[in-house]
């Protein structure tokens, strides 16, 4: 618990940071990415926090790669 | 979109230098003499050689678009929409790469330097200047690089006069045990981390370099530089721990850094030595971190990459907290999935947009926009 307040309010600090500069110039696209971002961090950031399993980028490549790698392991045999 | 933003070439030199030493100083030598043994160093030798070449093709890319940087270069040869997904791959490896390099110099910290702290607070700790570096921009992290590699390089003349005397040449004997074929297949490794994965450069090399000719010529010998520092280093940690101890070692080079005694008086140096691998890892996660958020800028059509780093900070932590369950995992990721990934991005990619570039290079030549922008 005590992580996700920590998190939420690291994340409220750089709202205030970044937010204002980006409304001053009308920025709209750059905003709207960075919601998202930031959204996709804090979410990330909780789950790992709460020590929830969070799935793993490298997998998908190991699954991606899997028939080039087994081709080559038995080539060079 | 364009920042004015330019840096010189001895800068860039510089960049090139310490991005091809980065991870390679931590743990080539390792993986190197485990399939090479006392052979390790030709390897390195052989591998920086064809490393020249890749970076060679890298520079035949850039000199078509003087002006653009990886991202624009794709989506102008393979059209915007196939240009924009493979992009996005480029995109996804350079942030992934980022993030394993933060685990990198959080295990390293943690398991050598900081073993109470938490890696979550050490890789905290190195993600907030890499954010920082990112933010100030390319002009200040290339400054910085300037200083620091002084202080890199006089440690590591330290490193290589102070272990000297412990060389051992009979333990790099007999040479060339290892055959052509085992030579050719582990410098595989070795090329992908010094040379192959330097395609993230791209994004700032023909863009955002004054003048492009003697860019070119720093490119290769940053690439040279870095691969000397490399075959130096897996040839003292042969010589000196011998093959087998330095494959069953995980940071060769420290424990290189640890077996210094000059008179009983200098010794157990390590933890200063340790600087020269913080600043080599901080400079290519530095590197690979602002590839993947201008990347994403630039996919997107931004006008400014910064709003977007504190937020991919967050996620470059997350991630290098999760990537790699364990070392054991890293390792053998590295030497399996690593490798293809790497060559099909960095070189596989490349080769294809030169072909694509060949055949299409009437069409390309015609529209106005690709000369210039």
């Amino acid at each position: 618990m005590l992580k996700s307040m920590g998190i939420l309010l690291i994340a409220t600090a750089i709202l205030l940071i970044e937010v204002p500069p980006l409304l001053e110039k009308k920025y709209k696209k750059e905003l709207l990415v960075f919601s998202i971002l930031l959204v996709i961090g804090v979410g990330l950031s909780i789950a790992q926090g709460l020590g929830k399993t969070i799935p793993n980028p490298m997998d998908l490549l190991t699954y991606m790669f899997k028939p080039l790698n087994d081709v080559i392991a038995h080539l060079s045999k | 979109m364009m920042q004015n933003v330019k840096i010189n070439s001895y800068q860039f030199l510089i960049l090139v230098t310490l991005f091809s030493i980065g991870t390679s100083i931590l743990i080539v030598p390792s993986v190197l003499a485990t399939a090479a043994k006392q052979d390790a160093w030709i390897v390195a030798i052989f591998g920086t050689g064809i490393g020249l070449l890749v970076i060679w093709l890298f520079c035949t890319l850039a000199q078509w678009f003087p002006h653009l940087t990886f991202i624009q270069v794709t989506e102008k040869i393979l059209g915007k929409w196939v240009g924009k997904a493979v992009s996005l791959l480029f995109v996804f490896m350079s942030f992934i790469y980022a993030s394993s390099l933060l685990f990198y110099s959080g295990t390293f910290l943690n398991t050598h330097l900081m073993p109470n702290t938490p890696m979550v607070a050490l890789n905290i700790l190195m993600a907030i200047i890499i954010v920082m570096g990112v933010r100030l921009g390319l002009e200040t992290i290339a400054r910085s690089a300037e200083i620091l590699i002084l202080f890199f390089f006089v440690l590591f003349l330290f490193l290589v006069l102070f272990i000297s005397p412990e060389v051992k040449f009979e333990n790099v004997q007999p040479v060339y045990e290892a055959g052509t074929r085992t030579i050719v297949q582990s410098s595989l490794s070795f090329i992908e981390v010094t040379s192959v994965n330097a395609i993230v450069l791209l994004m700032i090399f023909p863009a955002f370099i004054n003048k492009f000719k003697q860019a070119k010529k720093s490119f290769l010998i940053g690439n040279l530089i870095g691969g000397i520092v490399i075959i130096i280093l897996t040839f003292l940690s042969v010589s000196v721990l011998g093959a087998d101890n330095t494959a069953a070692e995980f940071y060769p080079s420290y424990e290189l850094a640890k077996r210094i005694n000059l008179g009983d008086f200098i010794q157990r140096i390590e933890a200063l030595m340790a600087a020269l691998w913080i600043i080599a890892l901080y400079f290519k996660t530095t590197l690979y971190f602002y590839a993947s958020v201008l990347g994403i800028a630039q996919i997107l059509n931004l006008k400014d990459y910064r709003p977007l780093t504190i937020p991919l900070g967050m996620i470059v932590v997350v991630l290098s907290l999760v990537i790699y369950p364990n070392v054991v995992y890293q390792q053998n990721w590295n030497a399996t999935t690593g490798i293809f990934f790497s060559y099909s991005i960095g070189l596989f990619l490349p080769l294809l947009l030169v072909v694509v570039y060949a055949i299409r290079k009437k069409q390309l030549k015609k529209s106005p926009e690709s000369s210039s922008v």
